[in-house]
């Protein structure tokens, strides 16, 4: 909590005069019933007004002659208490005014941090998070803080000075009102604190019901066809109707209990006014002195405010709990270091002939056991090379291209690219020369130009064009009504997964990158098409360095050489004739791929 | 009681109702939509609310007894207030005497003071206190009163927490239900982020509005004229005096409001570019990382969270002299008020106004007010919950799934004899994809479909299981068109197993028995060893009992082809459709899967929209689909040899050889 406020620091000067200024406000709220009470006993009932030293020193000073009726006090003290509401009000804007100030420049700034932290994590780090996780804390968390960074610069002083306030005033009018008090807040406490007991336990129970429905919704959604073709309407419907009555059910028992809050604040704050009337009331009636009509409606907005003030409090602890959550959430991404930072600015060789170079690399996922994903890895990628990558899942083929553009870093040996150590290069540098295209295409909210542009700002509409061809999007994408300028929505959902990849493709070609990474970017094109895409590589982009993985033999045979991954390591690198000579599993997968019948071989 | 006070009140009556679980909700309820047909969405609300029409009843009852419990309060305050003075007789007469002044010798001084008498030494002047004679009563009748309306307020939380949570399970169940019947095309062509929204934000929004405005609403028309009413009564002259800043409050709430609500609406519309920007820089972390996009990222970023600052200070601003204007207003009218009673005392005595009655006066005119700010704060959530029920009944409102078959027959009857003809179809008008395709399957047959991506070979799948209808020609079974077929009939007879499997977050025990919920542990057990999904199944902890994570992500894509192929298997249909590709399933996961599906295939009529080799030189036959109709069709050996469609085909995809 407390490293998160330094980020109030610029704002101290606004977070230091909030509540100062909310003390203004309360102040003038609470003169407001004293200057009520003077209109009602020296105005309306015509008490002696020498009895109050402050209400005679006022008259006497505005009418010195001392030649004032009842309504003359009753037009003072109104216009009096016109006056403190404007002061009471002009400090409460202000007060939310310097509370905004502070509290939204803080949310800005911590926003900003939060965002450039999670930016600046390896994949690895965010992939810890889950994104969707990521989306919350950067959104609904930071916001529940600054709103309570700012409930904190206004209703943390407003309540309790309201009590510490109303308690006091009450007490200079009768010192037996504190009975009042005494016996109302415990009892008002008390209910405030089991009902909160009982209920907050079930506010995530409420929460759980709620995911149950939403996913049994989605699942519906998402999975329609299978519903469907399963004829499972009625068993999906009978499912969700059970999930959504235990919903009910438990959200009418929370807000049923919350239901007991306030009948009971209002009954505790009643009956504190009858007992005020009736206390105050008797020291009238028996002549005791000191005690006024006036005094007694004074006293029960005081009552009444300072009850009010409990109860604002009680909110105030449960919002407490849930911002700490929030920051807890929040900090927990703060605190995490990147692994993975700029380096000091490489010196290249670029006419080295070797672009990217593995020295008895090996690699383990950070916080592992076990044996290590890559090992004793030895590779050089000549400039200009195309270079393909066969194996099985999991054997560490896309680890292997991950720490070219040092989404990881490896744990031994060194990664080079154009002869100097990745870990040297800025980070912006280095992954301007390496284009990556990853397995998952994503695209953006944009157009199709917009999207192939975010490789390079400044292409121009030809080279856009020119991008796409050489990826075989232009076909399709001048199909679309609106050509390039056609929004994408959705991330791309109204697309083909093969479309997708063309424009991935196409916007890391428009990068005009040193090295192009295909990491199996090109699994949902059909061979035809992806023969026509490495032709157009070849041929568009010949001093490129191309790696490439696939899964599929027939889209890795045309390359220069392919290097077979088995076990974390590189069994063999040989062009296509030559391996089929030398390594059993490249044989194993083409003839599984290629020839009748691989699949009943096992 | 003073203006501070209803002030206080006005600040805690939110977050005190707001104790449930976390959500940003002020933002979603400072976001004002705007419903296109309001009459017509307000009745079809009101007919929901009709459903529980006795709770409704009983809750306008509770209500109008706890306002009027509300109003009587300041009246009975005041009659106690006018009970405390001290009532002053002559002891020998009786006569009453209001005037006590200590400095007036006919008083004398106090010379005996018991509980309830004062006695003067001048004798004839007898003080006896009010308590006895008149503040008890009215302080216990004031006591039942405020119990009974404490209680009755109770009551009116709890119904009206039934009556949203009803309304609420109403709307969500009868969205669901209509969710299930509508057809594939609008899951396909609807963003499903936004059903969700409809499901839950919506459904939301409308209860907020039922449980917060309904009661607020009438509460407040009823304490309005109430108050009103008392007001007249109690002294028509200050009434008037009273009703001069109304005209005033209203004025300045409208104006103020619609400067508020301009920048609530602006920051509304930036957080949610704010979280679009995060969402989707997050969620294609990769891509930007792989772009070096970190730094832009940040100042876009940076540019609307400054931007959003700057307005939401100024939505603060404006938000917050609202609270001192009204006040104010407020303050001017009890000044007013006092004033006017107070010159009535002063030029015609207690006779015409008494001082309790100028006390009920301030407090109904404080009560007289507070409704008009109430209403006007409903105003945004209701616009919002008219907003949301709008969309909800958007999707009430769209064509169910068309099922009008009739023909009874039992899906164990069905042969599996399939045939199309000339079916013409298309999914966007003017951009055909089957145009007159010709098709026959016979009974057992096994038909790989081939073709380049987006030919069409999904859309053959689409039709024959009536997730889409046929614009033109027709599709029999068994030489029944599918259209006369019930569909739980069609479908019943047909099992699909699609390259996306789609689990459920359930038992895997639940999940192969989804196709048949009635098969008995054993069956489903060999099931899922015929589909070779026993072997990992076992090696879970819990085996069958195994509760799968959202989607199915606890297992591999493998692992969950296999429980598909399985559930297949339990199904036990004549028909089958297999789409089997397997881009990013490695080789050898692949002949595991491979080997199950073969096992599946056997006995059945089966479409496979075939990406492997084996599978195609397996099928009986070999459609080529090309430009919506079917090129060509035979065996491998045949195609091939013909030299055509096929052979160009196996050429590219198989071979590898670029044409």
């Amino acid at each position: 909590m407390r490293k998160l406020f330094r980020y109030l620091k610029p704002y101290r000067g606004f977070a230091i005069l909030s509540p100062l200024l909310m003390m203004g406000e309360v102040l003038a709220d609470l003169c407001l019933p004293y200057l009520m009470s003077f209109i009602v006993n020296y105005g309306i009932i015509g008490e002696d007004i020498s009895e109050s030293k402050l209400a005679s020193t006022v008259m006497g000073i505005l009418f010195p002659s001392g030649d004032y009726t009842s309504l003359h006090i009753i037009i003072t003290f109104g216009v009096l208490m016109l006056l403190v509401t404007l002061v009471g009000g002009f400090f409460g804007t202000f007060c939310a005014y310097t509370a905004a100030r502070a509290a939204q420049g803080f949310g800005h700034d911590l926003r900003r941090d939060a965002y450039a932290r999670v930016m600046s994590l390896s994949i690895e780090q965010t992939d810890r998070f889950t994104t969707g996780s990521l989306v919350t804390r950067m959104t609904n968390d930071i916001a529940m803080i600054v709103e309570f960074v700012e409930m904190l610069l206004r209703m943390f002083v407003r309540s309790p000075m309201f009590f510490v306030g109303g308690t006091v005033f009450l007490l200079t009018l009768d010192i037996r009102f504190g009975m009042v008090l005494l016996v109302s807040l415990p009892v008002l406490l008390v209910t405030l604190i089991l009902v909160l007991a009982c209920a907050v336990p079930l506010f995530s129970v409420v929460q759980k019901k709620l995911d149950r429905v939403n996913c049994v919704v989605q699942e519906n959604v998402s999975g329609a066809r299978i519903v469907k073709a399963s004829v499972q309407e009625e068993y999906e419907r009978h499912r969700f109707d059970v999930a959504n009555s235990e919903l009910r059910s438990i959200s009418y028992r929370v807000q049923r209990l919350m239901a007991i809050t306030h009948p009971v604040l209002v009954l505790v704050q009643n009956f504190a006014v009858i007992a005020i009337i009736y206390l105050g009331g008797s020291s009238i009636a028996e002549g005791l002195g000191g005690m006024s009509t006036g005094n007694v409606m004074a006293a029960v907005t005081y009552t009444t405010q300072v009850v009010f003030s409990i109860m604002m409090m009680t909110t105030m602890f449960h919002s407490v709990s849930r911002a700490l959550a929030s920051v807890k959430r929040v900090r927990e991404v703060m605190d995490t270091e990147p692994v993975i930072t700029d380096g000091e600015g490489a010196v290249t060789s670029p006419e080295a002939p070797v672009a990217v170079e593995f020295k008895n690399v090996g690699f383990r996922y950070p916080g592992t056991v076990g044996a290590p994903v890559l090992h004793d890895i030895n590779l050089q990628v000549r400039r200009g090379e195309t270079l393909a990558i066969v194996g099985a899942t999991g054997s560490g083929k896309s680890s292997l291209v991950h720490l070219i553009p040092r989404f990881y870093d490896a744990t031994e040996g060194e990664v080079l690219v154009d002869g100097a150590p990745v870990g040297s290069y800025k980070l912006k540098d280095l992954r301007r020369k390496v284009g990556f295209v990853l397995q998952k295409s994503e695209l953006f909210s944009d157009t199709v130009s917009g999207n192939i542009r975010w490789g390079r700002r400044d292409a121009t509409d030809e080279e856009v064009r020119d991008a796409a061809r050489v990826a075989q999007a232009d076909d399709f994408v001048s199909g679309f009504s609106d050509g390039y300028d056609s929004m994408i929505a959705e991330k791309g959902a109204s697309l083909s997964g093969g479309q997708k990849q063309r424009l991935s493709i196409a916007r890391a070609v428009a990068r005009r990158p040193e090295i192009l990474v295909l990491d199996d970017a090109t699994s949902a094109l059909d061979l035809s098409t992806e023969a026509k895409l490495q032709a157009a590589l070849r041929e568009r982009m010949q001093d490129t360095t191309v790696i490439m993985i696939a899964q599929r033999v027939a889209s890795v045979r045309s390359a220069d050489r392919i290097a077979v991954v088995e076990d974390g390591t590189i069994r063999h690198c040989a062009p296509h004739e030559e391996l089929l000579q030398i390594s059993d599993t490249y044989r194993d997968i083409y003839a599984s791929q290629m020839q009748k019948g691989g699949a009943a071989n096992e | 009681m003073n203006n501070g006070e209803r002030r206080e009140e006005r600040r805690t009556a939110a977050p005190a109702l707001d104790f449930r679980p976390g959500r940003g909700n002020m933002n979603s309820r400072a976001m004002v939509q705007k419903p296109k047909d309001m009459k017509k969405t307000i009745g079809r609300l009101l007919r929901y609310l009709g459903r529980s029409r006795y709770v409704l009843l009983s809750l306008l009852v509770i209500m109008l007894l706890v306002t009027a419990a509300d109003l009587c309060g300041p009246l009975l305050q005041g009659k106690a207030i006018d009970a405390i003075e001290p009532v002053y007789r002559n002891a020998a007469t009786g006569e009453i005497l209001f005037d006590y002044d200590k400095n007036d010798p006919v008083w004398g001084d106090i010379e005996v003071k018991t509980t309830f008498e004062v006695h003067f030494t001048a004798g004839n002047y007898v003080g006896r206190s009010g308590k006895t004679a008149g503040l008890v009563p009215y302080l216990v009748a004031m006591g039942v009163l405020f119990l009974c309306s404490s209680l009755l307020s109770y009551f009116q939380g709890t119904i009206s927490a039934k009556l949203s949570q009803q309304t609420v399970y109403n709307l969500r169940s009868d969205l669901f239900h209509k969710i299930s019947r509508l057809p594939i095309s609008y899951t396909d062509t609807h963003r499903h982020g936004d059903l969700m929204s409809r499901m839950t934000n919506d459904a939301e929004n409308v209860s907020n509005a039922i449980s917060q405005s309904i009661t607020a609403l009438f509460s407040g028309v009823i304490t309005l004229v109430g108050a009103f009413s008392m007001m007249l009564i109690l002294s028509p002259v200050m009434t008037l005096v009273a009703l001069v800043t109304i005209p005033l409050s209203i004025f300045v709430s409208a104006k103020l409001g619609k400067f508020m609500r301009k920048y609530f609406i602006r920051q509304q519309r930036l957080l949610g570019s704010l979280n679009g920007t995060v969402e989707e820089m997050v969620t294609s972390y990769e891509t930007g990382v792989a772009y070096g996009k970190e730094g832009d990222a940040v100042n876009v970023f940076s540019g609307i969270s400054g931007e959003l600052r700057d307005c939401a200070v100024k939505a603060r601003v404006w938000g917050s002299i609202m609270g001192p204007v009204m006040n104010f207003i407020g303050n001017l009218q009890y000044v007013l008020i006092a004033a006017t009673g107070g010159a009535l005392i002063l030029f015609s005595g207690t006779s015409t106004v008494s001082i309790g009655n100028i006390q009920s006066m301030l407090s109904y005119s404080k009560k007289f007010t507070h409704p008009i700010n109430q209403i006007a704060n409903q105003y945004s959530t209701i616009l919002t919950a008219l907003a949301g029920a709008e969309r909800i009944f958007e999707i009430m409102d769209s064509p169910d799934e068309i099922d009008e078959g009739t023909l009874e027959v039992s899906p164990a009857e069905i042969k599996g004899d399939i045939q199309f003809s000339k079916v013409q179809f298309h999914y966007v008008e003017g951009e055909p994809v089957l145009c007159g395709l010709d098709l026959t399957v016979k009974a057992g047959q096994k038909i790989a479909i081939v073709g380049a991506t987006g030919s069409g070979k999904t859309t053959v799948v689409n039709l024959l299981t009536r997730f889409y209808e046929v614009v033109d020609g027709n599709i029999t079974v068994d030489g029944m068109d599918i259209r006369q077929l019930p569909k739980r009939t069609l479908r019943r007879s047909i099992a699909i197993v699609l390259q996306d499997t789609v689990l459920f977050h359930d038992t895997i025990r639940a999940n192969i028995k989804y196709s048949r919920p009635d098969a008995t542990d054993a069956e489903m057990e060999a099931a899922a060893a015929h589909a070779k999904a026993d072997r990992f199944i076992d090696r879970l902890p819990d085996g069958y009992d195994t509760v799968l994570a959202e989607g199915g992500s606890n297992l591999s894509r493998g692992q969950r082809q296999l429980l598909a192929i399985a559930r297949a298997v339990l199904a036990d249909p004549k028909i089958l459709i297999l789409d089997e590709a397997t881009s990013s399933v490695d080789t050898r996961t692949e002949m595991h899967i491979q080997q199950a599906m073969l096992a599946l295939m056997k006995n059945r009529t089966s479409l496979v929209i075939a990406h492997r080799l084996s599978t195609i030189r397996d099928a009986d036959v070999i459609v080529v689909v090309k430009d919506g109709v079917i090129a060509e069709s035979g065996s491998h050996e045949v195609l091939l040899q013909q030299g055509g469609e096929y052979a160009k085909l196996y050429r590219n995809q198989f071979a590898g050889i670029a044409t």
